[in-house]
C-alpha cells in the first residue's frame, strides 16, 4: 500500500464512504464547519480587539510604556482605578533628572509626566439654592414669588421631615432629633407664612440654620485628576481634543474636565435624563408599551420644581406661554406653570424631538444647567497622605475628550489639571513650604520633624494653613476672608492666576509618566534600557507597559483571549465526543465491510488511514466552508462595523464601533484546529474498526 | 511470495492444505461449543474440493481456519507448508493476500466501488503491479466471468449473480493457490448457482486453481471431485479416503 494509486483509492473510497453516510457526514461536517467559523471569527475579533485597544490605550494616557517610582505600594491603574485616590504609587521626586534619562534613550520620542489624585467638590444642595432665591424675592419684595418659594421649601421640609423622623429611632442623640421635627414642623405651620411677612431676614436666618443643614450636603463630585504636561500632553496624545472652552494657556494654572463626566455628572437633573432618552430613543428604544422607560418619564417630569424655582418671576409667564406652543393642543387647560411643565416634560415617543429641542431652545438658557460650568471657578478638596483636607480654587477652563472614546466612561474618567495644582491637591510641599516649615522647626526648636508632622504643622490647627474645618473656606493664597465675601470670592479674585515658567510647572514631584516611542516594537529593549539606567543612577523607578499600566481594561484581551480559548476548548470537546460517538457507530455498521477488507489482506494500518482520511477530508472541506463563512462574516462586520454596545467596548474598540479584519494566521489556526479535531475525534473509532477481526466477514448479511 | 513452501512440483505428495486434529471451540456464554471436535484433512494442490454437511455441522468454522481467518482451539493448520497459529497477524495477512482468495455466500463487495475497483483493490493491496498491467488483468477477468460490459457497475446495480461474479473476479485476480468459497450458491438461484459453480470448476481446470468450497447444495456436491462430509464437527465420509480405500481394494 505504498503506491500513489493505494492513496488515490484510500480518497476516492473516504469520499464515497462520506456521501454514502450522508447524514453522519452532515452532523459531522456541520459540527466542524462550526467550529472552524467559530475559530477563525472569533480569533479575527480579538486580533482586531487587541490592536483598537493599544492603539487606544496607548494613545489616550498610557503611551507605549509607564514608569513610576519602585517604591510604589500599589501598582498603577490609569484607567478604572477602584480606589479614591487611595493607591499608593511613591513618588517620583525630581521628574526633570528622571525624564532626561529617559529622553536619551534610542526610540523614546516622548516623556509625559503624570499624576494621579482625587479631589472632591462640594456642589450647592437644593434647598441652599432655594434659600438663596427666596432671600432674592424677599429683597425685591416680590410676595408671589415668596409664596410659590415658600411653597417649595415646605415641599423639602416634608421630606427631610421623614428622613428626620426615620433618623430619631436610631439617633444616639434623640434630644437633638426632637428639635430637628419642631423646627420642621414650624416651617410647615401657616404661622409661617406671617413670620416671614414681618420679619423675612429673621424667617430667612431660621431657614438657614436650622433647616438647611438638615438636609444632605449638595450633590459630592468626585474628581479623578491627572495632573500633567498639558502641552506636552496634548501634543502627544493626539486624540486629546478641546471640546468646549479652551485649552489652559501656557503657564497658567487649572481644570480640564472629561466632557463625558461634565455631561453625566456635572448636568442638572431634568437635562441629563433628557439627554439620557434622546441616547434610547436613537438606539431605537420607544417610550410607550416599555413600562420601566414610561416611568423614566413621569419620574423625571415630577422634577419640574428644579426648573420653576430657578425661573426669575418675570420669566414664568412668558416661557409658559413658549411652552404651551410648543405643546399645541396638547398643552393643558391649567394656567399653573407647574402644571404646565410637568405636562411638558411628560413626553411620548411623537413628542420627544419638538420638546428636547424646545428644552434647550427656551428653558436652557435660563437656568443653570452645569453645576460646574466652563469658565467659572471651583473649590477643589485634595486630601494629603495623612488625612488633612485641602482647598483650592481652580479655573474650569475647557472640557476634553479622545475622539473615538467619546462614549466611554473608562477613557472619561479623569480630569486633566496642570502639574502644580496636582501637587497641591496630592499634599505634597513645594520648595517654598519646606523652607515654611523649616522656620518653624527652628522656632519650636524641634530637631527632627516627620512628613506626617510636618503636615500637621503646617495644615493642621493654627498652622499656616489653618484648621481642617476652616480649609474649606480656605483658599490656598494666604488671604483671610470674611464668611459673607466668600461666595462671590470664590469666583473672582481667590485664584492664583500667575503665569509659571514652563521649568516650575514641570520639574519637581511627579508620580508617574508616559513613555512614547517611535515604535512599539522596541518596547521590552526600552524597559530593559530604562531599568538598568534606573538601577545604575539610582532613579528608584520601574517600568510596566501600556497593557499593565492601564489596569484591568489592559488585562481584559487577556480575559476575552481566556474565554474564547475556554469556548474553543469546549466545543473542542463536545465536537470531539459527537465525533467520536458517530464514527464508532459507523464503524459497527461497516464491520463487514472491514472484515472483508481485512480477509482478503487489507493491513490494520490501511483501515486506520481509510478512517482518518475520511475525517481529515471531512474536515478540510467543513473547514473551508466555515472559514469562507467567517471570512465573509468578518468582512460584513468589517464593513458595517460592531457596534460598541457597552461602555468598556467603546475603549477597547477605540471607537463606537469596530471594523474587525482578517488576517491569514486566523485562517491557518481554523486549518489546525479543525485538522487537529478530526484527526483526535477518529483516533479511537479507527482504531476500534482495525480491530474489527476479519471472520465477521464470514458471517456478513448483505 | 518470500516463504519458502515446498511447492507441489518439487514433493508432488506434499499438500497444499494439511490439517492434523484439529478442535474448534467457541465461547457461548459460560459454555463452550466445541464446533470441530478434531478433524484431520489434506488437501492437494489443484483439487476442486466440496466440504458438505448440513447447518451447523461446523462448514464454515473449518473454512474460517484454512482460511487464515479464525484460529484453531488445538491442532495444526499447515497452509502452503506454512503453521499459521505461529504467524502474526500482519504475516497472516500477507498470506490472505498473496495465497488466498475468498468467496462469500453473501458476495461482499465493498458497495462505494464499481465491479472493476472492486477487483483491482487485491492488487492494488499488493502494490507490485502498474496500472495498465492491472487495467489488463482486471479488465480480462471480469470479461472472464462474462462482465466484459458491466464493469463500471456498482454493486447494487448489479444482479445477484452478477456480484457473486464480480467476487470470483475479485477471488482470482491474484492468482491465488487456494480459493476459499463459502456456500457460494447459497443467495442465488439454482440456475445461477450452477452457472457459477460452471464457472468455478473452468477456472479450475484452466488455472489449477486449488477450489474448497461448503455447501449443502446437492447440484453442487455433484459437480466436486471430491466431497468431504462433515457432521457435528467431525469428518463423516471424504471421497478421496474412498478412493484410496476403493484402490486398495
Ligand atoms: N462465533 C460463534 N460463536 C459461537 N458458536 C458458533 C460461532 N460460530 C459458529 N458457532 C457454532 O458452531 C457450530 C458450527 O457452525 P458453522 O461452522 O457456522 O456451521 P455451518 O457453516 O456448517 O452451518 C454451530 O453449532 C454454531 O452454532
Ligand atoms: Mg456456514
Amino acid at each position: 500500500m505504498n503506491s500513489l494509486a493505494t492513496l488515490r483509492v484510500l480518497v476516492e473510497m473516504a469520499i464515497r464512504d462520506l456521501g454514502a453516510h450522508w447524514v453522519k457526514s452532515l452532523i459531522v461536517g456541520s459540527l466542524l464547519a462550526f467550529g472552524t467559523f467559530l475559530v477563525v471569527t472569533g480569533g479575527a475579533l480579538l486580533d482586531s480587539i487587541s490592536t483598537s485597544m493599544e492603539e487606544s490605550i496607548t494613545s489616550s494616557l498610557a503611551g507605549h510604556l509607564q514608569v513610576y517610582s519602585a517604591d510604589a505600594e500599589d501598582s498603577l491603574e490609569l484607567f478604572g482605578g477602584t480606589g479614591m485616590g487611595s493607591a499608593d504609587l511613591g513618588e517620583i521626586d525630581e521628574w526633570g533628572p528622571v525624564r532626561d534619562t529617559i529622553l536619551g534613550i534610542e526610540h523614546v520620542e516622548h516623556a509625559v509626566p503624570m499624576g494621579i489624585t482625587q479631589a472632591v467638590v462640594f456642589g450647592r444642595s437644593e434647598i441652599d439654592r432655594v434659600l438663596e432665591a427666596l432671600g432674592e424675592a424677599v429683597d425685591e419684595g416680590d410676595v408671589g414669588r415668596q409664596q410659590a418659594l415658600l411653597g417649595h421649601v415646605r415641599t423639602i421640609a416634608a421630606t427631610l421631615r421623614e428622613e428626620v423622623e426615620s433618623r430619631s429611632i436610631t439617633s444616639s442623640d434623640p434630644e437633638r432629633a426632637a428639635e430637628d421635627l419642631a423646627a420642621i414642623e414650624e416651617v410647615m405651620s401657616a404661622d409661617f407664612d406671617a413670620r416671614l411677612a414681618e420679619d423675612p431676614g429673621e424667617a430667612l436666618i431660621f431657614l438657614d440654620t436650622r433647616i438647611a443643614p438638615l438636609a444632605q450636603d449638595g450633590q459630592l463630585y468626585y474628581l479623578r485628576c491627572i495632573g500633567t504636561d498639558l502641552d506636552e500632553f496634548s501634543e502627544v496624545f493626539d486624540r486629546f481634543r478641546i471640546v468646549d472652552g479652551q485649552m489652559i494657556p501656557e503657564g497658567r494654572r487649572g481644570l480640564l474636565l472629561s466632557k463625558r463626566f461634565y455631561e453625566i455628572w456635572g448636568k442638572m437633573t431634568i437635562a441629563r435624563n433628557l439627554d439620557a432618552f434622546e441616547d434610547r430613543i436613537e438606539e431605537g428604544k420607544r417610550i410607550a408599551g416599555d413600562a420601566t422607560f414610561e416611568n423614566l418619564v413621569k419620574a423625571n417630569a415630577a422634577q419640574y420644581q428644579r426648573i420653576l424655582f430657578q425661573l426669575e418671576p418675570g420669566e414664568v409667564g412668558p416661557l409658559m406661554t413658549t411652552l404651551k406652543g410648543v405643546m399645541g393642543t396638547a398643552a393643558p387647560d391649567s394656567e399653573a406653570p407647574e402644571e404646565i411643565l410637568e405636562a411638558f416634560l411628560l413626553v411620548d415617543d411623537d413628542t420627544f424631538a419638538a420638546r428636547y429641542a424646545a428644552f434647550y431652545e427656551h428653558i436652557a438658557p435660563l437656568i443653570t444647567i452645569y453645576e460646574l460650568p466652563v469658565g467659572g471657578v471651583i473649590t477643589l478638596r485634595g486630601f494629603t497622605k495623612s488625612g488633612y483636607m485641602r482647598a483650592l480654587n481652580v479655573r474650569i477652563w475647557g472640557t476634553y475628550e479622545f475622539s473615538g472614546l467619546e462614549k466611554s466612561d473608562l477613557a472619561g474618567a479623569s480630569n486633566l489639571v496642570d502639574l502644580v495644582t496636582f501637587r497641591d491637591l496630592y499634599g505634597k510641599m513645594s520648595a517654598a513650604q519646606q523652607a515654611e516649615l523649616e522656620d518653624i522647626r527652628v522656632e519650636a526648636g524641634i530637631a527632627d520633624v516627620s512628613r506626617d508632622d510636618a503636615e500637621a504643622a503646617l495644615f493642621g490647627e493654627g498652622g499656616l494653613f489653618g484648621s481642617q474645618e476652616r480649609t474649606v473656606e480656605e483658599p490656598e493664597e494666604e488671604e483671610l476672608v470674611e464668611e459673607e465675601e466668600l461666595d462671590e470670592a470664590v469666583s473672582l479674585s481667590l485664584i492664583d492666576d500667575r503665569v509659571y515658567s514652563k521649568a516650575e510647572m514641570v520639574e519637581g514631584m511627579v508620580l508617574n509618566a508616559a513613555v512614547i516611542l517611535d515604535d512599539p516594537v522596541h518596547m521590552p529593549a526600552v524597559t530593559a534600557e530604562i531599568e538598568s539606567l534606573a538601577e545604575s543612577e539610582g532613579l528608584g523607578l520601574q517600568v510596566v507597559d501600556w497593557q499593565t499600566a492601564a489596569g484591568i481594561v489592559g488585562q481584559l484581551t487577556y480575559v476575552l483571549r481566556g474565554v474564547l480559548l475556554v469556548a474553543i476548548f469546549v466545543i473542542f470537546l463536545v465536537t470531539l465526543v459527537i465525533i467520536n460517538n458517530t464514527m464508532v457507530m459507523a464503524t459497527m455498521d461497516r464491520t463487514t465491510e472491514i472484515g472483508t477488507m481485512r480477509a482478503i489482506g487489507a493491513q490494520r494500518r490501511f483501515v486506520i488511514v481509510l478512517f482518518l482520511l475520511e475525517t481529515v477530508i471531512l474536515g478540510l472541506i467543513s473547514g473551508a466552508i466555515g472559514g469562507g463563512l467567517a471570512i465573509a462574516f468578518v468582512g460584513w462586520l468589517g464593513h458595517v462595523g460592531v457596534p460598541a454596545v457597552q461602555d468598556i467596548l467603546v475603549l477597547l474598540f477605540a471607537g463606537p464601533r469596530l471594523y474587525p479584519t482578517l488576517s491569514l494566521g486566523n485562517l491557518l489556526t481554523g486549518v489546525v484546529v479543525v485538522t487537529a479535531i478530526s484527526l483526535l475525534s477518529t483516533l479511537y473509532p479507527s482504531v476500534l474498526a482495525a480491530r474489527v477481526p476479519p471472520v465477521v466477514a464470514m458471517r456478513g448479511k448483505e | 511470495m518470500a516463504n519458502p513452501s515446498p511447492g507441489p512440483s518439487a514433493e508432488p505428495s506434499a499438500p497444499i492444505v494439511s490439517l492434523c486434529d484439529v478442535v474448534k471451540d467457541y465461547p457461548l456464554g459460560k459454555l463452550t461449543v466445541r464446533a470441530i471436535r478434531g478433524v484431520d484433512l489434506d488437501i492437494q494442490a489443484g483439487e476442486f474440493t466440496v466440504i458438505a454437511g448440513p447447518s451447523g455441522s461446523g462448514k464454515t468454522t473449518l473454512l474460517n481456519m484454512i482460511g487464515c481467518i479464525d484460529t484453531a482451539t488445538s491442532g495444526t493448520v499447515l497452509v502452503g507448508g506454512q503453521d499459521t497459529a505461529k504467524l502474526s497477524d500482519r504475516k497472516l495477512t500477507q498470506l490472505r493476500l498473496d495465497t488466498l482468495g475468498f468467496i462469500f455466500q453473501s458476495f461482499n463487495l465493498v458497495n462505494v466501488l464499481d465491479a472493476f475497483q472492486n477487483v483491482q483493490f487485491p492488487l492494488l493491496l499488493q502494490g507490485t503491479y502498474s496500472a495498465a498491467e492491472r487495467k489488463d488483468m482486471v479488465e480480462g477477468l471480469l470479461q472472464r466471468v462474462g462482465l466484459g460490459d458491466q464493469i463500471h457497475k456498482r454493486p447494487n446495480e448489479l444482479s445477484g449473480g452478477q456480484r457473486q461474479r464480480v467476487a470470483i473476479a475479485r477471488a482470482l485476480v491474484t492468482t491465488p493457490r487456494i480459493v476459499l468459497a463459502d456456500e457460494p450458491t447459497a443467495n442465488l438461484d439454482s440456475k445461477t448457482g450452477n452457472d457459477i459453480v460452471d464457472l468455478m470448476r473452468e477456472l479450475n481446470r484452466d488455472e489449477g486453481t486449488t477450489f474448497i468450497f461448503s455447501t449443502h447444495d446437492q447440484n453442487v456436491i455433484d459437480r466436486a471431485d471430491r466431497i468431504v462430509r462433515i457432521v457435528d464437527g467431525l469428518i463423516a465420509d471424504d471421497t478421496a479416503q474412498q478412493r484410496v480405500q476403493d484402490a486398495g481394494a
